[in-house]
Formats: structure tokens, sequence, C-alpha cells
């Protein structure tokens, strides 16, 4: 990049100014939530745009103790967690075997797993449900994790089939000469080989699951993961928006700290599953 | 998928199957994704499916009316409303790919502060709808922030949110707004990908900016644009949800109500699960569509 | 490998473990008790329950409240749903009644329990509050307008000089109207045709059968229509949330009048804490083709419970206490809310503004049409009334389209 010709450094300046504006954008909302979780409800209908001139962390107290989200983070993190877990396993041995062994429908099952992409979880509401119930797995961190599981896997298991197919197949050829069992294949060669995918996944579907409201909503009715918490913060009539602004920041500060630490390394994932023609 | 020879790459093995141990393995390891799946997702579809067929109110056992849901949705003027809706959304997607493959360039091309941007953009996808939703409630509403900027540059306030030609077109943009930072990032790691001897000889030959953007960088991201394009047909069809309740409640008239919104409207406020299915299994149906057209690019590029 | 698996495997069954239930426990489910005004008649609930009833614990779920009925519709039959549930009266809810338990020899003492009663007059949920419409205004611009402050329309021609009067002194709009949702136009709905509705008309009207070019019914899309030329509303109306953008613009003094409601928010208390008391008028919404202008009001939320629950006469000695009139007393002290339970003393709930609304009660009752209508109908005349104040469709259009809402849904 460094001989750089005149006319691109300037192209490239002046497209600076639109791309900064848009930077300050994405920043504003930040701003937004921290300034209006620190005023008192009267503060903010008075002056929604204002800077805070009385701060109050009476909100963070109020949204931390009395709203139950210091359960509802506990839950959050339980969930995210296992079902993370469960996603980098599950999906790392499907795509093995997807992208490198041999066996009779293998495009059906891989067609199969992708088309469920295609069903979304409002589709399915009422059936979904019922399944859950079917199951003994209502109101349980199970039967959540299960479900996300379920509902992010597809992409994953593509992920890590487009990974696994682009690696030398010289490598898994070999352990096999070798002799190799496949389960020490994939436990010694594909899984520490799939490192940077599973990282991508591992951040993307942290998102996810820290994000999702509505499937969570119907597993687990009776307990709250946290943006079932703040949804429930906005009234049918009323909504205080400090102390929504207050658990807003309270819920996001784990996922914007997360990104912030491994957002070169997600590039880097995502690039090797999607760019392959 | 259909045509197997012409989406393998040569360098695939063709021969047959495995040994037995190979397959038998191969099973117990896709077993628990497949479990997964069939328990999870395409059980539920079949019995929504049924559902879809009864006239159930959830409470008490439902009548079996066969297609009778199908018909009421052809006919009803808010569902085919929903429909048009879908259809102009769509009709935007060129956007929803164009401008991240366009920040993206610009980026990787070393623009001023491409460090803190590609750390930034990403930030409104970590946001829940409520949160953005009530930032452009306050920002578009009639006498709302971009009304008021508008106004000191003289320009007449317009009802964004509220006007019946605006309204979808609003939503459309703060979507867009809130997830154009994870295109952006699948670009840049495509363009990671684009070898820099290619950029750089163009260079040397004197290609313009511009040149080499068309002629060298666009047709290598190819497979990138056509997996943004159909991630994000997927993410604009069943993820629109959040802001509409907040920023439109499906209004004015029907101008921003999808069937997404209509499934939740029969669904939870007029207790109709039945015709709620019904409604899901078009859309579904329509998300087939495009569904065959995601399956045939990924199939092609994990190389199957 | 086997490390690993172990490991998952024991994690799942501690965290299957950790969330087993008691039987002893009632689950109540909500969309009201994560707003720290209702904090006090939670805790006070639980407590009295919990004394009265050793052994037992209740655990108050806040669900959000778009999803609720979603919810609501899953859960009614599962057997694993709430022992106890919030429901708003009227229409909506009236379509569950079969899956919640008659509480009709426990409702006595409650008013508005028509909104909670089914087809045979069982009644369904207890109320703890009455809903109602008033028109609220702001008394400070009523003299800065150069009208009376004391004398509210009491006809549909004084509310046009009163808004003539404040259009022309051209600070602030007649009205803050919030139709992003349609509340405006389904509110507006109950202030019009509660002035004109007979008996006959009401059960006309309930069945579906009343049509919507029936003058009384037509009357509704013309007099909305004509509130929208005589330029009575604000501009924007479609993208302002009647909840609460419109009533924090009337608490600025940004609009002359709102229609608020007598439930636990957007009401007198609220108006008077930011407007002054003594600032702040209450009236009927005058109808041009009656006499009296009457104050929709009835059942407003209530307590039920659902038959699949496993705990019904535990759950019903909960809603007993949640309904009766010590608990009532708070709610209604704390939020300003109208107690449905006649037992409750409201003389601590005392200002100008509520005493004009309390008389008003008394002297025109009326019913509240909005809450009985099908809710499909009154989804698509939520959609018209945005159309109609865009421009988009006509009164005649609207009315053929309101038709075929009806006949679609009877």
């Amino acid at each position: 990049m460094s001989r750089r010709s005149k006319s691109d450094s300037r192209a490239l300046w002046i497209a600076a100014v639109p791309m900064f504006l848009l930077a300050l954008s994405c920043l504003y909302p930040f701003y937004f939530a921290l300034n209006n979780a620190l005023k008192d409800n009267r503060g903010y209908i008075l002056d929604r745009f204002g800077l805070v001139n009385d701060p109050t962390f009476a909100n963070f107290i109020t949204a931390w103790s009395r709203a139950r989200f210091d359960e509802y983070f506990m839950n959050s993190f339980t969930v995210t967690v296992g079902a993370v877990l469960a996603l980098l396993l599950i999906s790392s041995l499907a795509g093995f075997a997807l992208a490198v062994l041999r066996f009779p429908y293998r495009k059906l099952v891989f067609v199969v797993i992708l088309a469920s992409l295609m069903i979304p979880v409002q589709v399915v509401l009422v059936p979904f449900y019922q399944t859950i119930l079917a199951l003994d797995l209502l109101n349980t961190r199970t039967g959540l994790i299960l479900s996300y599981t379920a509902f992010f896997l597809p992409f994953s298991v593509y992920l890590m089939t487009a990974f696994y197919s682009a690696l030398p197949r010289e490598l898994v050829e070999a352990a096999r000469v070798d002799g190799a069992r496949f389960i020490h294949v994939w436990w010694f060669i594909m899984l520490p080989m799939g490192r940077p995918a599973l990282l991508t996944l591992a951040i993307l579907n942290t998102l996810y699951c820290w994000n999702d409201v509505l499937i969570s909503l119907l597993v687990l009715q009776d307990e709250r993961t946290l943006m079932v918490g703040i949804t429930a913060l906005r009234g049918e009539y009323t909504t205080n928006v400090p102390l929504l602004s207050a658990a807003i920041v309270l819920a996001a500060a784990p996922i914007v700290i997360l990104y912030v630490l491994f957002q070169r390394k997600i590039v880097a994932g995502i690039a090797t599953g999607a760019v392959k023609g | 998928m259909s045509s197997p020879e012409k989406t393998t790459p040569p360098r695939k093995r063709r021969g047959g199957d495995g040994s037995k141990a190979e397959i038998r393995m191969a099973f117990l390891f896709l077993l628990p994704a497949l479990l997964l799946v069939l328990v999870f997702r395409v059980f539920p579809l079949a019995w929504g499916f049924v559902l879809s067929l009864t006239n159930t109110d959830g409470i008490g056992k439902g009548d079996w009316v066969g297609f009778a849901n199908y018909t009421r949705a052809v006919n009803d003027p808010t569902f085919q409303d929903s429909i048009v809706n879908t259809l102009l959304l769509l009709a935007t997607l060129p956007i929803w790919v164009m401008l991240p493959m366009l920040l993206a360039i610009l980026i990787h091309q070393g623009v001023p502060g491409g460090k803190l941007f590609r750390a930034v953009y990403f930030f409104p996808a970590v946001l829940s709808s409520v949160i953005i939703g009530s930032i452009f409630n306050i920002v578009l509403r009639y006498d709302g922030s971009l009304n008021n900027a508008l106004a000191a540059v003289g320009i007449d306030a317009v009802d964004w949110l509220g006007g019946s030609a605006t309204a979808l077109g609003s939503l459309i943009a703060v979507q867009l707004w809130s997830t154009f930072g994870m295109g952006v990032l699948i670009f840049l790691s495509g363009l990671s990908t684009v070898p820099d001897d290619i950029i750089e000889a163009a260079r040397i030959d004197g290609a313009r900016f511009w040149q080499r953007l068309f002629l060298i960088i666009v047709p290598s991201l190819r497979p990138i644009i056509e997996f943004v394009a159909v991630v994000t047909t997927i993410g604009v069809l069943t993820s629109m949800f959040g802001l509409i309740y907040v920023l439109t409640g499906g209004g004015p008239g029907t101008s921003t109500t999808l069937p997404e919104f209509l499934i939740w409207l029969e669904q939870g406020q007029l207790n109709r699960p039945g015709y709620a299915s019904a409604i899901s299994m078009i859309l579904f149906v329509m998300m087939g569509g495009i569904a065959y057209l995601q399956i045939r690019i990924m199939t092609r590029n994990a190389s199957l | 490998m086997i490390n690993l698996k172990t490991t998952l495997l024991s994690s799942a069954a501690l965290l299957t473990f950790a969330t087993g239930l008691s039987a002893q426990e009632l689950t109540v489910w909500d969309w009201k008790s994560g707003d720290p005004a209702t904090f006090g008649y939670f805790d006070a609930a639980k407590e009295a329950f919990e004394a009265a009833n050793p052994g037992a614990t209740v655990n108050f779920v806040v669900q959000p409240h778009d999803q609720y009925y979603t919810l609501l519709g899953t859960a009614l039959t599962s057997g694993e749903g709430p022992d106890v549930v919030l429901v708003h009266g009227g229409a909506k809810t009236q379509s569950r009644a079969e899956a919640l338990v008659n509480l009709t020899d426990k409702a006595e003492n409650f008013s508005g329990v028509e909104a909670f009663s089914d087809e045979a007059g069982n009644v369904f949920a207890l109320p703890i509050t009455i809903q109602g419409f008033a028109v609220y205004y702001n008394k400070d611009l009523y003299e800065a307008a150069g009208l009376d402050r004391d004398a509210a329309p009491s006809s549909y021609e004084e509310l046009a000089a009163a808004c003539e009067a404040i259009i022309a002194k051209g600070d602030v709009p007649c009205f803050a109207l919030g139709n992003k949702q349609g509340f405006g136009g389904e509110f507006f709905v109950s202030q019009i045709a509660t002035s004109t509705f007979s008996d006959e008309d009401y059960a006309a009207w309930v069945a579906g059968e009343l049509s919507w070019t029936d003058p009384k019914v037509r009357q509704i899309v013309e007099l909305w229509v004509d509130g929208n030329e005589r330029g009575w509303f604000n501009e924007g109306a479609n993208s302002i949330a009647k909840f609460m953008d419109e009533y924090e613009m009337f608490m600025r003094s940004e609009a002359a009048h709102t229609v608020g409601l007598l439930s636990d928010v957007a009401h007198w208390k609220q108006f008077e804490e930011f407007l002054g008391e003594g600032n702040v008028g209450v009236f009927a919404y005058p109808n041009p083709d009656a006499e009296v202008a009457r104050l929709p009001f009835g059942g407003g939320i209530g307590w039920a419970v659902p038959k699949a629950g496993e705990n019904q006469e535990l759950a019903m000695s909960l809603v007993e206490i949640l309904a009766d009139a010590e608990r009532q007393a708070i709610f209604a002290v704390e939020t300003g809310a109208l107690p449905a339970n006649t037992e409750v003393d409201t003389s601590k709930l005392s200002s100008e503004a509520l005493a004009r609304a309390l008389e008003l009660m008394a002297s025109a009752p009326g019913a509240s049409p909005h809450a009985l209508l099908n809710p499909a109908v009154l989804e698509e005349w939520k959609r018209q009334s945005q159309s109609l104040l865009n421009g988009d469709t006509t009164v005649d259009a609207a009315v053929e389209a309101m038709e075929a809402a009806r006949k679609a849904n009877m």
C-alpha cells in the first residue's frame, strides 16, 4: 500500500469523511444509552437529548438488584457458555464427517442441515413450544442450551465443513495411512487445525445466544435471560428509558468487550469459511 | 444438488463411499447434529403445517379446515399488502450488499481511519433492537432530531415513520444501519484472500482506483457477494420484528406490515394459531425459494 | 476425549438439577411487577400470601408485554404454565375465557367485572383497576389562548371554539395525538360511540352485527376525519406513540389536550405532577349527536387462574389477596390507579382533576365500545385510522373496508 498514487489518496481522504460520520453514528447509541442511564426518569422526559447534569447511579443499582439482573446475568452466562461449547463440539464433528469422510447420502445430509437455516423460530412458534413441552425441557436451562444449539447449528456446520474441506488433503490422508483412527484424526488434527474457524464461531454464536429473546422466552418461561429481562422492562404503557438504558449498558458490556478484544480474529476466521469459490 | 458434476471441483476424490468403519464413524459424528436439527427444527415445521390445516384457538381442539386458512390468506388484504412490502424490501437487496462491500474495499485500500471504522461499524449489531428502536424513534419522529436538523437548513419536515411513502424506507434504512457492520466484516475477510500481487500489478500498470475496483477486486469477490446476499435475505425476512414493533407497529395502515409481523399479530394478539401457521408456511416456502439459491451457493463454496 | 465428554455430561446434569421446582411454588405472570411504582403492591401481596400459607412461595415473573399474549397462548393449555396470570379486560381475553377458572363467586365486591366475563356472564378474573378514557386539558394554555381556564367544553361546538382559540394563538396544537400503533384511533371509538350507543347497539356491536354504515358507527370515522381536517391534532401523529410520546408532549405543555387514562399511568396524577395541581382539567369527549357526553370506563386489568395450573386452590387464594381491598389500596395510592374493589378507601386519592373525573363517572357513565370489539376488526380500524390521518383513504372507503373486516370476522 506504500506506492499509492496521489489521486488515490485524495479519493480515500474524501471517502473518509462520510465514513467517519457513519462511525460516529455507530458510537452514538452507546453515548445515548450511557448518558440517559445516568438521568432519572423525570430528567429524561424533560430533556431527552441533553447531557446529564446531575448523574445518578440509581438506575444501575435498580437494574442489577431489584430487576433481578444478577440472576438473569447468571442464566445468560450459563446457557451461552453451554450452547457455544455444544455448538463447537457438534459442528466440528459434523464438519469433519461432511468434509473428509466418504459415506452415502453425504450431500443430502448437508442439504438437510442447511435447509433448516430457513426455519426461523417465529414460523414454528407453537409446535416448537409443544416439542419442548413433550421432551419435558420447559423451564430448564438444558432445554434452552439444546434449542440454541439446534437453531444456530446450520451456520456453524456450514462454516466448519467449508473450513475443513479447504485444508490440504495430505494432512488427513497421511494420518489415515498411519493407521490413526478417525476419532484420533478429529481430536489430534482437525480440532487443533480448526482453531481459527472455531474461534469465529465461538464469538458469533456467543453474540447470537446472548442477544436472543424469542427462543429464550419460549423455553425458559419462568426464569429470565438478560435480553428477555431487558425486553420486559419496556412496560405496556411506560418505558422507563433511563432504567432500560442502564440495563442495556450492563447487558451489552460483556459482548462489546469480547468483540473489541477478538475482532481481528473474527475477520480471519470468517475469511476461510466464506471465501472459497 | 441436481448437478454435482458441475459444483464439485475436480481435485475432489470422486470414488465411492469409504470402508464400513468410515461410514459408521461418519454416522456417529453426524448423529448429534442431525438429531438436533430434526427434533427442534424439522419436526416442529411439519407440526406447524398440520396446525395450518385447522382452526384451533390454542385452547380447545381445533377442527380440520383443509386449506381454508390458505384461501383466507390469499384473500386477506393485509396479507396481500405484507407480500408487496416483502417484495419492496427484497428490491433493496443490492444496497444491502453493495454498501458494505464498498466500505470494506475502502478500508482495505487504506482509507484514513480504517482501523477505527473496522472496529466501530460492527457496534450496532451488538445492541438489541430495543435500544436501537428507542433511539431512532426519537430521531425519526415528526418532531424528532432529524427533522429539526433539516429545518435548520431550510428543508420541510417529513413524517419519516408516519407517512405511508417513507415508513418502509425508513425502517429498511434503520435495519441496514444496524446490520451493515456484519457485511463489512465478511467482505473484509474476503478481501484479505485476494492476492495482493494482483492488485499491486494493476497498480503498476497505472490502472486507476475505480478501474481496479471494478475490473479486479469486485470480480474476485463474487462468492462473497453471493454469500452476503443470501445471508442478508434470510436476515431481513426473519429478523425485522423487533424494529417494526418499536418503530412503526406495522403502520401507517399496512405500510410496514411484513409477514413476520402479521404472524405475531395473528398468533398472539388475535389468538388464531391456525391462520398464523398458514402465513408461517407461506413465508417458509418463499424463503425456500431463496434457500434453494443459498444451498446451491453454499454447497459449491464448501466444495461438496 | 472421554474427559471432555464426562465434563459436558456432568455439567448438563447439574444444569437440569438446578432448575427443579418445589410443588408449593406458585408462578405468576404479569407485565407490571418490574415497574418500580408497583414494588410496594407486589411485595405486600407476596408477604401476605406467604404468611397465610406457610411453606408456599410465590414467584412473580415479568413477561415482555409485546409477547405476553403469544406466551399466554402457548402456556394456557400446557399444564406447566403459570398458576396465576394478569390479563386485560375486553375481547382479547374473553376469547381465552374457557381456559380460565370461573371466579364468579369471589367477584362480589368488584366493579368493572363485565370486561372480565364470558358470554354466559361468568367472571374469569378479579379486576384491580378501572380503566377510563378522559380528555385532560392544560388550564394555563387555555388561559393563554384567552379561554376561561375552568370552563371545560361540554358540547362539540364548545370544543371546536376552544380549539379554534388555541390554534389561533398558534403556540401549541389543540390535541396531542399519538397514533403510531393506532391507539389514538382505538380510543376514539370509545370517546364517540359511548355517548350514542344504546344497550341494543352494544349487543349487536359485540356480536359483530352492527354495520359500520350505521350512522352511529359511521360517525366515529367522520368525526375522526373532522378533527383532523379542522387541524386539531398535532402533525405527524402516525409516528408518535400514544404511550408515552403523546403524554410526554402534554406534560411538557406542548399541547392543550390529550386523551388520557384513569388507570395507573397517563392519568391525572402523572399530569399534575408535571403541570402542577390546579392546572389539569378533565372532561368527556363531546358528541354532536348526544345531549350528554359520557365518560367511557370499565374493568382495566385483573388476575385470573388458568385451568391447566396444578395448584388451583392455592392460586385462587393468591388471587384473592392480590385483589383484596388492602392490596388494591396500596396499588391505588402508589400508582394513582382507580381501584376496582369497591371496598377500597379512595379518600387518599385526592386531587381536583380526579374529583372531576369521579363526578363524571357518577353522572355520565359510559361503556368502552372499543374493548368489546372483535380484536381483528379493531386491528383493521387502527390501520384505517392511520390511513385516514395521512389522507390515503376517504371516509367512504374506510367504512367499506371496516364493513369487509366485520363480515370476515363475524
